[in-house]
């Protein structure tokens, strides 16, 4: 393992490995029998060590690298453990780091059979951040599925309503959308010139700028991609997985799922799919322009007919994913910026969301909207929390929510402004719905529950912190999206250049 | 050194030691001899490790070669040879502990005739190798004199392997009424460059037919579920992966790299392989959904990879050959560790159901987990070894242009693990930790599936120790297996 990146100072570039490596020794620790709980939350926070020294780097360089030189797919095994970090993985990261942070702190010590438990959450977020920060696309392919089958045993084990038919449906169809993506890959590979064949996609992406796929391969491949990772992203019609698998999910599993790993998709889409194959991409966008709507119309539509609050924020949760995909055929920098910060906040605003959703369930038995009321009188905090996810959500002004959107209806509005149209439309159904769900569960006549329960409300600074955390990035972004922009300008520039 | 001590001579004569000293030791002081049959077979597979590159004796003239493929599928053989001796150390035998040397020696000779396989270049030698390796396996398929499953699963073992070996002495005598001879140089040069006539390929067909029947490719698999339930557990393991390494062998030396390396019949027999592949890899995957009882669930696990294999193998280019070979390795490492935790499984609760497998994750945990680690790498999920070997699967379909293949070998990958997740669901979410029975494994288990675990996340993670194999495999010069020594 020699060579740091392009002038990072050596040991910096081991913070990357030691981002993986600390959720790992975690994982190792609490099988062997350490306290779960307290090792999965000293981990996440620890890890916030390197992290800031590798985002330090970034911040100063544009990136960090660490890994071997980069060898030719006629090696022996070309496969290389090599990790990198830009302006457009810094977020992502971040995202990881905090999203796991308060998964972990929600979860509750007293949860039975708590080693397995904290020991898949702490897989999940370590195949999320291993996927971003890989540069070799075995092992971007490979970390993400390390969170699948963490996720199945989640939903199977701990997860409340028809769990079982949950967490096979959500596995199986993710394990598709992965042979599919698997299958663009290949093709994406196979198809630079022999010579300059690698694994690495940094090499992979310049050497297809100078010798770009003829165009109908380009098509294909960038189609294989969009099912692929559409999938994962849980974009119409491929999203069937999504709204029940939430539901289903225990809160922090839910939070990790719907807040972070579905990034991955749209992430990989913004690596891969937009600077490899740019004719395909541009050629599929009506395709796209299509689905997307339907995420918004038809998904927007669903979440209003929703009884229960979980599977309100599952199907809310992959409506908004149409609207990022409106950033991503905007073909702007500043569609692709809005993109980024929406799926930033929206991280953030999901994870908030099902996080309150799972606290409510924890003190009532129910998420059944009918069921609740009350919680604005009995438990101010919770609902306080309940009101920025569900404002987040809907994109109020000072929200992360709020600036993603609006940059990407100003990016796409010179390409598809009907498709702008139907996104602003989609603002007003989030609204509906959101407003009258908090509606339902704050005001009107008390839980039963609620009012037997001894602590009804968050329990001082250890129950809130979680939540806390959560909604000072929604707030932080919501007001200087320069943190995240700054630094992915010219990542995000460098997709869009021919 | 002579080349006399090469591993097929040494197996046979280990075979003949134990038979000897079983007869020759008193009656009720002969519970040494599994154990010696152990230290045998290790020994052997040291020896075949060390001692490979020994050129064969000369004096067996042309009928076999010592090259890569022989070198890499040599200590493979052995392997498993090792695997279900150590397994029959532990079979409980009952009455019929009288007969138990044959069990332990019957194997060495069923390994000589494989090893014999692996380097045969006549098909003279592969008919006698195959039959050494087929005779003994009848016999250990139906050890059980007094169990009916067990003679049902020897009976119908002798009547398919019967009819396979049938199909290819047909194939055989056709291919010399073909081209005068059955040597494969003497066939390729013969065959090279002209038209293949009908009769040569029909002898190919009838050949490759009878090859499908020890692969248990579809539609030739219908005995496989019901040898594997019905034989005694360390056989099945012999068969459902040394014996169907044996056949894929046989496909590679004889379509990959001898008689029938030829354009005329690659141009036939391409869609046919491919077909066969398809089919295997659908029927394997579906029906093993509704299997309750883990040894059938593996034969048709065993089906589907055949399945995989083959369609890899299909597209008959240098790529697919390499996959193959790396495959069958694979398939070792993944499913003899599994066929070990069945036998100690049959030991515990008496019979191979899946049911056995309830609330085993919080029973002993790290045999759940090694086993979960063998089962997901048997689905293809990276970083697990048997990722690789999907991913190189897909890899050869796909720059073959074969699409048919590549959107069965896609789907069924996701069905696959589906039902690869079944036992791992009955042992993580199925039954809580009150109502479990508190019976244990032995510890050893524990060691030996972590240890089968590590390996498939290691080598997943770096299989580059693997693919040399593969590299070796493919040489057509016979060198040592570990060059740098």
């Amino acid at each position: 393992m020699a060579l740091a990146g392009r002038g990072s100072p050596m040991m910096l570039s081991y913070s990357l490995p030691c981002l993986l490596g600390l959720p790992l020794l975690g994982v190792v620790a609490i099988a062997l029998g350490a306290p779960a709980r307290r090792t999965a939350l000293w981990v996440s926070v620890l890890n916030c060590v390197p992290a800031f020294l590798a985002f330090g780097v970034v911040l100063r360089q544009g990136e960090i690298l660490f890994g071997p030189e980069v060898t030719s797919i006629r090696e022996v095994f070309p496969v290389q453990f090599r990790l990198a970090m830009d302006g457009l993985s810094l977020p992502l990261v971040l995202l990881t780091l905090v999203v796991t942070l308060s998964a972990v702190g929600v979860a509750r010590a007293e949860v039975k059979r708590a080693k397995e438990y904290f020991l898949c959450l702490l897989l999940i977020g370590l195949g999320a951040l291993g996927a971003f920060l890989s540069v070799d696309l075995f092992y971007f392919f490979s970390f993400h599925e390390v969170a699948l089958i963490p996720s199945f045993l989640l939903i199977g084990i701990w997860g409340q309503g028809d769990r079982t038919g949950a967490a096979w449906r959500m596995t199986l169809y993710l394990m598709l959308g992965s042979l599919i993506l698997l299958l663009g890959l290949i093709g994406l590979v196979w198809s630079a010139p022999e010579t300059a064949r690698t694994l690495d996609w940094r090499v992979l992406s310049e050497t297809l700028r100078a010798n770009p796929i003829r165009a109908e391969n380009q098509f294909w491949l960038a189609g294989l991609l969009l099912v692929g990772f559409g999938t994962l992203v849980s974009l119409v019609p491929f999203h069937s997985w999504a709204p029940g698998g939430y539901a289903s999910a225990p809160a922090p599993a839910a939070m990790l799922h719907a807040g972070v790993l579905k990034k991955f998709g749209l992430y990989g889409l913004l690596r891969l799919a937009l600077p490899m194959t740019p004719l395909g991409w541009k050629e599929i966008s009506w395709i796209i322009g299509v689905m997307l709507a339907a995420n918004i119309l038809y998904l927007g539509f669903a979440s209003l007919a929703q009884r229960d609050f979980r599977w309100l924020l599952g199907f809310s949760s992959a409506m908004h994913m149409g609207t990022v995909f409106l950033g991503l055929i905007g073909g702007t920098v500043l569609g692709l910026g809005g993109a980024l910060v929406l799926m930033v906040g929206h991280g953030f605003s999901a994870a908030l969301g099902f996080a309150v959703a799972g606290e409510i369930g924890n003190r009532t038995g129910t998420t059944w909207m009918q069921d609740l009321g009350g919680l604005a009188q009995r438990a101010p905090k919770l609902w306080f929390y309940l009101l920025v996810a569900g404002m987040a959500s809907i994109g109020l002004p000072g929200m992360a929510n709020f600036a993603g959107e609006i940059m990407i209806f100003f990016g796409a509005w010179s390409a598809h402004p009907i498709l702008v149209g139907i996104g602003a439309w989609g603002v007003v159904l989030s609204s509906i719905a959101m407003l009258r769900a908090i509606r339902g569960i704050s005001t009107g006549a008390c839980t039963a529950a609620l009012v037997t329960h001894q602590t009804a409300d968050l329990n001082g600074v250890k129950e809130v912190w979680p939540f806390a955390l959560l909604t000072f990035f929604l707030f932080a972004i919501g007001f200087i999206p320069n943190l995240i922009l700054g630094p992915a300008r010219p990542v995000l520039e460098r997709i869009l250049q021919p | 050194m002579s080349g006399w001590f090469c591993p097929e001579v040494l197996l046979v004569l280990a075979g003949v030691v134990l038979i000897l000293a079983d007869s020759l030791v008193a009656d009720g002081k002969k519970g040494w001899l599994p154990k010696l049959a152990l230290v045998i077979s290790f020994a052997l597979l040291g020896w075949t490790l060390w001692g490979a590159g020994q050129p064969m004796p000369t004096s067996w003239g042309n009928l076999f070669v010592t090259d890569g493929l022989s070198l890499v599928f040599q200590p493979f053989f052995v392997l498993c040879l090792v695997g279900v001796t150590f397994m029959s150390v532990r079979y409980p035998m009952g009455k019929e502990e009288v007969v138990r040397a044959e069990f332990l020696a019957l194997p060495f000779f069923s390994t000589a005739g494989l090893c014999l396989l692996a380097s045969a270049r006549d098909f003279l030698a592969i008919f006698l190798a195959l039959e050494l390796v087929a005779i003994s396996l009848y016999l250990l398929a139906a050890f059980h004199r007094s169990r009916a499953a067990s003679l049902e699963a020897g009976m119908k073992l002798l009547v398919m392997g019967g009819l396979s070996t049938g199909f290819l002495v047909m194939g055989i005598a056709w291919l010399y009424a073909a081209t005068g001879s059955t040597d494969f140089s003497k066939i390729l040069l013969d065959q090279a460059g002209r038209p293949a006539s009908l009769a040569f390929l029909l002898a190919v067909g009838l050949i490759l037919t009878g090859l499908a029947f020890k692969i248990a490719a579809v539609p030739f698999h219908a005995w496989a579920p019901d040898v594997y339930e019905g034989a005694p557990t360390p056989i099945t393991s012999f068969l459902a992966i040394a014996s169907k390494a044996a056949g894929f062998v046989l496909l590679l030396r004889v379509f990959g790299l001898g008689a029938f390396a030829l354009d005329s019949v690659a141009v036939v027999f391409r869609p046919v392989l491919l077909t066969l592949g398809i089919a295997t890899v659908t029927l394997g995957t579906l029906a093993a959904l509704p299997q309750r009882n883990l040894k059938r669930y593996l034969a048709y696990s065993g089906i589907a990879h055949a399945g995989y294999m083959l369609l890899a193998f299909g597209t008959l280019g240098e790529a697919g050959m390499g996959t193959l070979v790396g495959y069958l390795w694979v398939y070792l490492l993944s499913s003899f560790p599994v066929f070990i935790f069945i036998l100690e499984m049959e030991r515990v609760h008496g019979s191979a159901d899946l049911r056995h497998l309830d609330g085993l994750g919080q029973r002993d945990p790290g045999v759940a987990l090694g086993l979960a680690l063998c089962f997901l790498s048997m689905a293809g999920l990276p970083p697990l070894l048997g990722f690789s070997a999907k991913l190189s699967v897909f890899t050869t379909l796909w720059n073959a242009g074969e699409v048919p293949g590549l959107v069965v070998g896609v789907v069924m990958a996701v069905v696959g693990l589906g039902f690869y997740l079944m036992p791992i669901r009955a042992m993580y979410w199925e039954r809580e930790a009150d109502s479990i029975p508190a019976q244990r494994f032995p510890a050893f288990l524990v060691w030996i599936l972590l240890m089968a675990g590590f390996f498939q996340l290691f080598l997943g993670l770096q299989p580059r120790p693997l693919v040399r194999l593969v590299e070796r495999s493919l040489a057509p010069t016979s060198s040592s297996l570990f060059p740098e020594k």
